[in-house]
């Protein structure tokens, strides 16, 4: 199942001994220690970690939302730890499509809008009538998410990060609110973009069943990597199970 | 439409209610700007165009009686463009409805033409002069409406000792007269007991004795003489001081000119004052509100960055809020002010008579009230946007830690603590945890209060300056003036006069009053030893006695002069030999119009070089004769003007009662929509953070009223201290507002009463019991069940 060995890898990010520590008043504390990793292009991998072990952070940095203390995130020869926020917001509007755990939607717009928010921002999109056609949602365009099931809520949330065609699509904790049902449907649909786009995905989870679906396994403890695997046996999200 | 504008209109749609009570407050802003600058706009043009059209002049000079030769001279000086020369005489008049005698002042005007003159008069009503009748009068338009007069109709005066019938040929506006007084010391115009009365020229001067000769000269100066215009005056004032120089008087000095240009520049301050107090607090309550919406839209703020939304779009978007609210305020605003304009005009048209107001579309009004609304407006957005602004898109995306829950300082004084029972520590703890929200509200209630406190005070100074004015120094109840100086023989015959039980002689001598560089030319009033019905006062009420020797100065005028007790002034006569003496500076008074100055009457009439002389008589009035002296006063030859000091008085205080009493509604208005505005603001707020809060309590068994009851306590503590720091506030609003009038023809006493106090309390706190109902409304309406299960 896995194609990396069917075509040249190519990294799309590279990070180098990223260290972010935040300060509490007089306490420091570190949430990364020096990480390194190498993100391909069409690569699906997973984060996995328990709480507090600086995954979210490190999707932070990945997806340009967050500057490291120290080290370096390197994209198309350009560090965006040093990059301005002009550079950052640029980077990640032409790169890098988001999904939250909590879908972050707009709540004073209906489904279409929300993926409107993503497709006005940059030039060739899709149209947002389309990303909802593929995350199956068409019907319910006109709703407003406070309408719309979490599953709903989520997929509206893909759609909107898809339209914008990105390099990378971040997912954090994309199924922590959605029950298994809905979280087959929801992780099925990434694993078919990553399938038929070759989109590049990372997604982080507590779960441990998830990371069955992806390529590549990253576990992370107390801000380090504790683990990187290929996984030899790529699990179809429907079979998932927990 | 851009998705974004699209949240934008949604989300101000679904705040309407709160977004609301700031819009109604950067209206009342916006349209008091509007009101009070359009109404100084109308006036000023107004002005302009009716001292333009109708030739004001631009002095006047009045002497006791000038050939009109020696007018030519005066024409003949550099900077003098034209003058006039006119008779104009103070008459009584007889009305046949109207018992008391009322003082006219007859002045002459040409047969043709008299709308070209200098001060041209405007016919109102009738035809003007006829060319075959002599006894014929053109009448204010203000004294003909107050006493139903109408051209045809007759009118009877006593002239040169007779008594005349005259018809009346029109009714006429004159530029002199736009605000209707008789001179320096009237402050309210008194159509009722004073009417102007225009005579055929040749037939005055026929009349009054006045054949080639004139007793006033009005002129006009070239442009660019204005300046100059002391020099000038002081010039003519020695040309024709053989002919007895009354007064000079520059148009700066003329008393309608002066009212009319006071009120113009007090409108200017009111424009800028009241407004900006308006749209600060719009400002504060907007703040506090968009502080709160960019926190709860943290997380959309933070998604828009993720998605890669720059900051400028973001910012953009929620200062969107602002310039909404601004340009809503700021249309209804300037709608709300352009019609209140046309009521304050129209309340104007009561002081002030021209023949026409100018209403102009001020366009370049609405577009300043349009930006400083906008300005204000978008900066009470800007700050809360900023803080959340300033976060990377990681932090905003997180939800906002929780709030700080420690101890209030309050609480390490553990008895004190104790004693107050959980109802309040919720109260203090959240306005504590909430400083800028509480100062909000205390900032608010405190301008709320002391706008109705310094209204309230400046209604209590009006009616302390009238009783101070009407019952302790001017005592008399009616007094009339003498066509000419008359010895003492004049006082026993007034004496006499049915129904005077107690009659006193004054004399008024027009001086040159000098200390130093400083100096002024103003009527002096002597007053007999033994004075018992003018009673020049101390600001404690009282009484002073005129010393045999020297000058009783009220404050205003030894200010102006620079003097104080035992400080010797010069003082001039303006009439006779004009002898400089010097005089010392006996007591200073306290007085609130006009520049009153007074000496005793024997030692003024010997600086003058005459024996005592009188010039008016007050009587005190036995009420059960009243009418019969007012009857046989309308027959005295030597009577020249009559008034009555209940009348006068009466006259101020309706005029008050009518204009304060408007102001102070408005007022008492626009300091509710600041008091309620911003409480029931503040209120909504917390009511919506801490929803679950309220949920909670409904819960466990609470009723609306006794959740209500935690929000009143803190609100009440709110108000208490707001309405403190009121009082010092409002204070200094009056005290400025003193400062602000203070002129030489009227002053503001400022007074502190207990009941204005209580007033200002209980007012305050209507306003925050109407917003604590709404505060009630919201909490019954809550959907507590959901808002207990709602995911934080």
């Amino acid at each position: 199942m896995a194609d990396s060995t069917t075509t040249v890898p190519q990294a799309v990010l590279r990070i180098e001994r990223v260290s972010r520590i935040f300060r509490m008043g007089e306490v420091e504390v570190p949430a990364l220690v020096e990480v390194d990793m190498t993100i391909e292009a069409g690569e699906f991998i997973a984060i996995l970690g328990p709480s507090g072990s600086g995954k979210s952070t490190l999707l932070n940095m990945i997806g340009g939302t967050d500057r490291p203390t120290s080290g370096s995130v390197w994209h198309e020869g350009h560090d965006l730890a040093v990059a301005d926020d002009g550079e950052l917001t640029e980077y990640r509007r032409e790169k890098v499509g988001f999904i939250f755990q909590f879908y972050n939607l707009v709540p004073s717009l209906t489904a279409y809008e929300n993926v409107q928010v993503a497709t006005e921002l940059v030039d060739d999109p899709l149209d947002p009538k389309d990303a909802l056609e593929m995350v199956e949602l068409s019907d319910r365009a006109s709703h407003f998410p406070a309408q719309l099931s979490g599953g709903e809520q989520q997929r509206v949330a893909i759609a909107r990060a898809l339209a914008k065609r990105p390099e990378l699509l971040l997912a954090d904790e994309p199924t922590g609110a959605l029950d298994l049902t809905t979280s087959r449907s929801v992780l099925g649909i990434l694993q078919r973009l990553n399938r038929e786009q070759n989109l590049t995905i990372i997604l982080i989870t507590h779960n441990a069943a998830i990371p069955a679906i992806a390529h590549r396994v990253v576990r992370i403890v107390s801000g380090r990597i504790a683990e990187s695997r290929i996984n030899e046996h790529v699990l179809p999200a429907e079979e998932v199970s927990w | 439409m851009r998705v974004l504008t699209r949240k934008l209109w949604r989300e101000i749609f679904n705040s309407a209610g709160v977004l609301a009570t700031v819009v109604v407050i950067i209206m009342v802003g916006t349209s008091s700007f509007i009101c009070v600058k359009s109404a100084q706009r109308i006036l000023e043009t107004s002005q302009e165009a009716y001292y333009r059209d109708y030739r004001f002049a631009d002095f006047w000079v009045n002497v006791k009686k000038a050939p009109l030769s020696a007018v030519k001279r005066v024409a003949d000086l550099p900077g003098v463009a034209a003058v006039e020369s006119r008779v104009v005489f103070d008459v009584i008049l007889d009305l046949p409805h109207v018992v008391e005698p009322i003082t006219g002042r007859l002045i002459s005007a040409p047969t043709r033409g008299f709308d070209e003159t200098i001060n041209g008069i405007s016919l109102v009503r009738g035809s003007g002069f006829s060319d075959d009748r002599n006894e014929e009068v053109i009448l204010g338009e203000g004294f003909a409406q107050e006493h139903d007069l109408h051209p045809g109709d007759r009118i009877n005066l006593i002239l040169n000792r007779k008594r005349e019938s005259f018809i009346i040929a029109g009714t006429a506006l004159s530029p002199e007269y736009v605000y209707m007084v008789r001179g320096e010391g009237d402050f309210t115009p008194d159509a009722e007991h004073f009417g102007i009365l225009y005579v055929k020229e040749a037939y005055a001067r026929k009349a009054l004795d006045f054949d080639g000769a004139c007793n006033e000269i009005v002129g006009r100066l070239v442009p660019g003489a204005q300046a100059d215009v002391d020099l000038l005056l002081d010039r003519i004032d020695r040309m024709l001081q053989p002919f007895g120089v009354l007064s000079t008087t520059p148009r700066s000095r003329q008393a309608s000119h002066r009212f009319l240009s006071d009120e113009i520049r007090g409108l200017g301050i009111t424009a800028t004052v009241m407004p900006t107090i308006f749209l600060a607090v719009a400002a504060l309550v907007l703040n506090i509100l968009m502080t709160r919406l960019a926190e709860r839209q943290r997380t959309t703020m933070g998604t828009l960055k993720a998605l890669g939304y720059s900051n400028r779009q973001v910012i953009t978007h929620f200062l969107g809020f602002g310039v909404v609210v601004g340009i809503v305020g700021g249309l209804t605003g300037i709608g709300l002010g352009i019609s209140m304009s046309y009521g304050l005009i129209s309340l104007y048209a009561d002081f002030f008579k021209f023949p026409q107001f100018l209403f102009t579309t001020y366009a370049d009004l609405w577009i300043v009230g349009m930006i400083i609304s906008v300005v204000f407006s978008v900066a009470g957005t800007i700050k809360g946007t900023l803080a959340v602004l300033r976060l990377t898109p990681a932090e905003a995306m997180r939800p906002k830690p929780p709030a700080r829950g420690g101890a209030v300082f309050l609480e390490k004084y553990p008895a004190l603590w104790r004693s107050m029972g959980f109802r309040s520590h919720i109260a203090l703890r959240s306005l504590l945890r909430n400083p800028t929200r509480t100062l909000s509200g205390i900032l608010s209630t405190a301008l709320a209060g002391s706008i109705i406190l310094s209204t309230l005070m400046m209604y209590d100074s009006m009616w302390y300056l009238v009783d101070f004015q009407f019952e302790h120094v001017l005592r008399s109840d009616a007094t009339i003036g003498m066509r000419d100086e008359r010895s003492r023989l004049a006082l026993y015959e007034t004496q006499r006069l049915p129904g005077v039980d107690y009659a006193e002689p004054t004399l008024g001598v027009v001086c040159d009053i000098r200390n130093g560089r400083n100096a002024r030319r103003l009527a002096v009033l002597a007053l007999e030893e033994n004075h018992r019905l003018t009673n020049p006062c101390q600001r404690d009420l009282s009484p002073i006695a005129i010393p045999p020797q020297g000058l009783v100065l009220a404050s205003k005028l030894a200010n102006i002069l620079d003097a104080d007790v035992g400080d010797r002034l010069e003082l001039t006569p303006v009439r006779g030999r004009r002898r400089t003496v010097q005089v010392p500076v006996a007591s200073i008074v306290e007085g609130f119009l006009g520049l009153d100055c007074y000496a005793d009457l024997t030692y003024l009439s010997r600086m003058v070089g005459e024996a005592a002389a009188v010039n008016s008589v007050q009587l005190s009035v036995n009420p059960v004769r009243a009418d019969a002296l007012f009857r046989t006063v309308k027959t005295l030859p030597n009577a020249q003007g009559f008034s009555v000091r209940a009348n006068t008085k009466g006259n101020i205080e309706s005029t008050f009662i009518e204009t304060m009493g408007i102001s102070l509604g408005m007022m008492v208005i626009f300091a509710g929509v600041i008091a309620f505005g911003s409480m029931i603001n503040l209120s909504l707020i917390e009511i919506t953070d801490r929803q679950r809060d309220i949920a909670t309590f409904r819960v466990l068994g609470y009723h609306p009223s006794q959740v209500a009851a935690i929000f009143f306590r803190q609100n009440m503590i709110v108000f208490t201290l707001g309405l403190i720091l009121s009082f010092p506030l409002g204070y200094g609003m009056v005290v400025g507002m003193a400062q602000a009038y203070d002129t030489e023809l009227f002053r503001m006493p400022v007074v502190v009463n207990l009941p204005v106090i209580v007033w200002t309390g209980l007012l305050a706190f209507g306003f925050v019991l109407l917003a604590q109902w709404v505060v009630y409304r919201q909490i019954a309406k809550l959907d507590w069940l959901e808002a207990v299960q709602a995911k934080e």
